[in-house]
């Protein structure tokens, strides 16, 4: 779901020409995600029953297969890393000297105990080849104008059948997300707030995740940093740089 | 009087050898019964006690509500603190920080790549430091199929099926993988130092033993643990004494609504604990009453024939004009001694046989060879307060009575009728 | 048939101490008897009931599905063949559909497994015909153990939210209709039962099935693509316990037969002491050492017939009492995951009875031939005299 909703943050951003239908949104937003690269520094807030905490990380992306990510603090995570690559997931950890390989159920448990899981972050579909979206309406969120738009699952395997989806009309960017199980039930929602203008593109640097059958105040994503199209070397993207 | 009824009675076996020997072993018998009873009763629940409920548990009040999800986010903080304090508090119990967890073994192939992996109970107990009575609670020493125990912190133990089914050998790294207590990535290395067999296919599925302190290195718990055990030295649960220190303790807890206040809990809240507490302590006692009730009678019997016995002797001492009483309070006073130093020595016999079952249980495994379950392969005695009196009652009571009645028969012998009767 | 009737007026003679010893021995006898029946009864009730409830004939898994593992529950699911269905619908075998779930029972996380199984079974005692309910979105079924752990009635509703085979997610709530009280625990703690239809089509697993039941009068087949697993093998774990049980239980009605024994053994020491004279004349008037000693060896073993007479007198309407009221178990005996009933009722067999009453026979026979082997050390003439060596 992380990368679904940072895709679809970063596609979003980039547009800023007003579409007249859903499927033209959507498109539109596929043809954002395809920016090359970026590279981010973020900081992921935990709220516990124990207290809250916070993680920083810098990750690198290409496309959306291809994803690297080094946590930086706190000190405890310090220096673990992420692999994506090509539908697979390393984790390394410094302590250990160990890269371990997650896969199978694994791929269902909670990333670092937020209310994100790994598969979440490894499904790199654009939103078009899995849903089929329409307009259900427009209304004012926030004191913005947002489309309302209802996405609807068009493979067999996309984990949540049904999306809901309020998207600002002039800047391109879903303020509001719901995800929805099979039956309708409302099970995650995500709110999307301070938009930033970066590099042409309007970003949500701040997102609140919420799994909405648990009680608990949920995750805080916030980006701190954000650069589109650099010079990434090819080596980030190897399990040899999990090491270094 | 009494050094002289104790002298006859060594003098003359006749008089005492025999219902010594009689007494000595049943009332040996009946203390190694009832010692029996007490550990094979108490069996039904020593194993929950052992693996999971201790006779005392103190944790959160968060985790005591999510007990089965084994939730170490919701430990306990200040945990050796805690545990100082419970011991300087209530000395009788032994407290034994714990924490169960759940996790990932990864196996590495040469090259320190993902081999194979597989999903684990996590058990981190004190194995490690020297007067730690843990091992034994899991019964590790006699659990361990390969390989040793371990000797530091890097070692840990597999069960066995578990790292068969993987193709794992003592020696072998592993990672641990899982969450830690604030649920960041919990990683881990260990050396495969044994692998046991606990006869429980849900807990040999996939399980494994590590330190305390390597359980609390691997998953961020600094100064923490999920449960902290306490159990009665003796090794047996009083349930009123583990009531009083419980009510002791969470009385002096900060009232409030603070989850992560630490709270007791005895062995009998845990869910049905203390129906099935009582209901095998109520089978136990009607065991026990039936067993005393046996030997009382068989020593009553002793004790009758014992009185015959000496038949002779007595129509000897009454021809000789010894007073019908005097006989019959003497019989009574050496029925006394010989019941009592029969209670002492089959008492101190039982017990020694008792304490014998206790420390090396009964290995009754030959009945079940190719399996190796748990606890029920080798049934210990449990001895008690009352193991040092219970023999008494048929030992002391019963020689006495049977002797009692036995020696009526004095009054009705008719000393013109005595001299026949010798002669005879 | 001399010697027993000798042997039995000595012993009458005897009054007082006879009763008591016999009495003993009668008691061990009981309480021997009594305990094999108990487990015999535990035994055949768990093993029935398990049949009765969970596993029938014996089950056949899809090769990839391990009981202790729910994660091999997402791989271990297979279509039917035709064999199988043919199977299913003569009511031979039932299906049943088993995945993982996460309920949400007041806001709380509680992990279970949804086990769908055909309303219409007959197979299995489980009241599933409470599935049939269309009154109801989806109805469910739990055991009173997961009812009592989730604090459901019936008539609530419960949110459950699983994954289908592609890893969709779907959440929905399912109304209890009814709580079971089943003696299993493996059926009811952490298990929810659904309409196998309905799990079918939560899981996109149309026509699928983890395990089948076969029928308790059915030979094992070779089901193609399934592993026949037979009630020993189910059961194996059971009947562990119930070995350990016997062996543990064993050891108290021998202590208390040896308590018993010890009287008789002592009895038999001081008759052969009293009645040297008698033995003499035994001896005078031309038996032999050997017919002597079998004299007070059947005496002493005589105890042993008393014992079961007074044992028929008090014992077999205590036993048979016992035998048909049980013993009530407290509500939680099985919270340990033994099948225990609420009611333990004794069996017993006439094989059991038998052998224990030949225990009883031939251990009393040996402790009173033990102290009548003294009998070949004595001489006539000195015995005759009342003398012993």
């Amino acid at each position: 779901m992380k990368c679904t909703i940072l895709c679809l943050i970063l596609v979003l951003a980039a547009g800023s020409v007003p579409a007249q239908t859903a499927g033209e949104i959507i498109r539109k937003i596929d043809d954002n995600l395809s920016a090359r690269n970026r590279v981010t520094e973020s900081a992921m807030t935990i709220h516990g029953r124990r207290g809250s905490r916070t993680l920083t990380a810098k990750s690198y992306a290409e496309g959306t297969r291809k994803a690297f990510t080094e946590y930086l603090s706190p000190a405890a995570e310090r220096g673990t890393k992420m692999l994506k690559l090509e539908g697979q997931l390393w984790i390394y950890s410094p302590g250990t000297d160990r890269t371990v390989q997650i896969s199978g159920h694994l791929l269902r448990q909670s990333v670092m105990g937020s209310d994100l899981s790994y598969e979440d972050m490894m499904d790199d579909r654009k939103l078009a080849e899995i849903y089929e979206p329409s307009i259900a309406g427009e209304e004012e969120l926030d004191g913005r104008p947002v489309w309302i738009l209802e996405l609807t699952a068009r493979v067999s395997d996309a984990a949540y059948p049904r999306q809901k989806l309020w998207v600002d009309r002039e800047r391109f960017v879903p303020l509001r997300q719901e995800l929805y199980a099979r039956s309708g039930k409302l099970l995650k929602t995500a709110l999307l707030s301070d938009l930033q203008r970066v590099g042409g593109r309007w970003y949500p640097m701040q997102v609140l995740y919420k799994d909405m059958l648990k009680q608990g105040k949920g995750t805080e994503f916030r980006t701190t940093q954000i650069a589109f199209d650099q010079a990434i070397p090819e080596w980030i993207f190897t399990k040899a740089a999990l090491k270094q | 009087m009494i050094r002289f009824l104790l002298k006859g009675i060594l003098h003359d076996r006749h008089r005492s050898l025999m219902p010594l020997i009689v007494i000595t072993i049943g009332v040996a018998l009946t203390v190694l019964g009832h010692a029996w009873i007490q550990g094979v009763m108490g069996e039904a629940y020593t194993m929950s006690a052992h693996f999971a409920t201790g006779h005392l548990k103190v944790m959160t009040r968060a985790y005591a509500d999510e007990q089965g999800q084994m939730p170490v986010d919701l430990a306990l903080t200040g945990s050796s603190g805690l545990t100082e304090r419970l011991a300087a508090e209530m000395p009788e119990i032994d407290w034994a920080p714990r924490i169960r967890f759940g996790g990932l073994i990864d196996f590495p192939d040469s090259a320190g790549e993902t081999r194979a992996q597989g999903p684990v109970a996590g058990y981190a107990i004190d194995l490690l430091s020297p007067a730690t009575r843990e091992p034994g609670r899991f019964n590790l020493p006699e659990a361990l199929l390969s390989g040793r125990m371990p000797r530091d912190a890097r070692e840990a133990l597999l069960t066995h099926d578990f790292a068969e089914k993987f193709a794992v050998q003592p020696g072998d790294p592993f990672t641990f993988f899982g969450s830690t207590m604030e649920g960041s990535l919990a990683f881990y290395n260990f050396t495969v130092a044994g692998t046991v067999r606990f006869g429980s296919e849900v807990l040999d599925h996939g399980a494994f033993i590590i330190d305390l302190t390597a359980g609390q290195q691997a998953l961020a718990m600094q100064d923490a643990a999920g449960e902290i055990l306490g159990f009665f030295r003796s090794g047996y649960f009083d349930a009123r004494a583990a009531q009083r220190l419980t009510d002791r303790f969470n009385s002096s807890q900060p009232a409030g609504t603070d989850e992560f206040a630490p709270v007791m809990i005895t062995m009998r809240d845990q869910e049905g604990m203390a129906q099935l507490m009582d209901y095998t302590n109520a089978i136990g006692s009607i065991m026990v009453l039936l067993f005393v009730v046996a030997m009382s009678v068989v020593l009553w019997n002793t004790g009758l024939i014992g009185g015959l016995r000496r038949h002779g002797e007595f129509g000897v001492r009454l021809a000789l004009g010894e007073e019908k009483g005097h006989i019959y309070r003497s019989l009574i006073g050496e029925a006394l001694l010989i019941g009592l130093i029969g209670s002492v020595t089959g008492t101190l016999l039982g017990l020694g046989l008792a304490w014998y079952l206790q420390v090396v249980g009964l290995d009754i495994g030959d009945a079940m060879k190719a399996s190796s379950m748990m606890v029920p392969a080798v049934v210990r005695t449990q001895i008690s307060a009352t193991d040092f009196w219970i023999g008494f009652i048929p030992g002391l009571l019963s020689m006495t009575l049977g002797n009692a009645l036995s020696g009526v028969r004095i009054y009705r012998r008719d000393t013109a009728q005595l001299f026949k009767e010798l002669e005879a | 048939m001399l010697a027993l009737k000798l042997a039995i007026r000595n012993l009458l003679g005897a009054g007082l101490r006879t009763w008591l010893t016999a009495g003993v021995l009668s008691i061990a006898f009981v309480v021997m008897v009594f305990y094999q029946g108990l487990l015999d009864g535990w035994n055949l009730h768990a093993r029935s009931t398990t049949r009765e409830w969970e596993i029938g004939g014996g089950q056949y898994w899809h090769p990839a599905y391990d009981r202790f593992d729910p994660f091999s529950l997402q791989e271990a699911h297979a279509p039917l063949s035709p064999q199988a269905l043919e199977l299913a619908a003569a009511g031979r075998i039932v299906p049943e559909l088993i995945t993982q779930a996460t309920a949400y029972p007041d806001g709380r996380m509680v992990n279970l497994l949804i086990r769908g199984i055909p309303p219409g079974q007959q197979l299995l005692s489980l009241p599933t015909a409470a599935l049939a309910a269309d009154s109801v979105g989806i109805p469910a079924l739990i055991g009173r153990r997961m009812a009592a752990s989730l604090r459901l009635q019936p008539g609530d509703a419960l949110l459950l939210r699983w994954r289908d085979r592609s890893g969709v997610f779907d959440a929905r709530e399912v109304t209890i209709v009814g709580i079971f009280r089943a003696d299993v625990p493996s059926i009811d703690q952490g298990q929810i039962w659904l309409p196998l239809a309905t799990v079918q089509e939560m899981t996109g697993m149309a026509g699928e099935a983890t395990l089948l039941v076969s029928a308790p009068d059915q030979a094992p087949l070779p089901l193609a693509g399934w592993v026949f697993k037979d009630t020993d093998f189910l059961l194996k774990e059971f009947t562990e316990v119930i070995h350990s049980k016997k062996a543990g239980s064993s050891i108290i009605y021998g202590t208390m037969l040896a308590i018993a024994l010890l009287a008789i053994f002592d009895t038999q020491v001081l008759s052969i002491f009293r009645r040297r004279r008698e033995i003499g004349t035994y001896m005078a008037l031309g038996m032999t050492r050997g017919q002597v000693i079998g004299l007070f060896t059947v005496e002493g073993a005589a105890h042993s017939l008393f014992a079961l007479l007074l044992a028929s007198i008090y014992g077999l309407p205590l036993l048979h009492w016992l035998g048909t009221h049980g013993i009530s178990m407290p509500e939680v005996a099985d919270a340990t995951g033994m099948t225990i009933g609420d009611k333990m009722l004794p069996v017993y067999s006439a094989g059991m009875v038998l052998f224990s009453v030949a225990v009883v026979i031939l251990s009393t026979a040996i402790v009173s031939y033990l102290p009548a082997r003294r009998i070949a050390r004595l001489k006539p003439t000195e015995a005759l005299r009342g003398r012993a060596q």
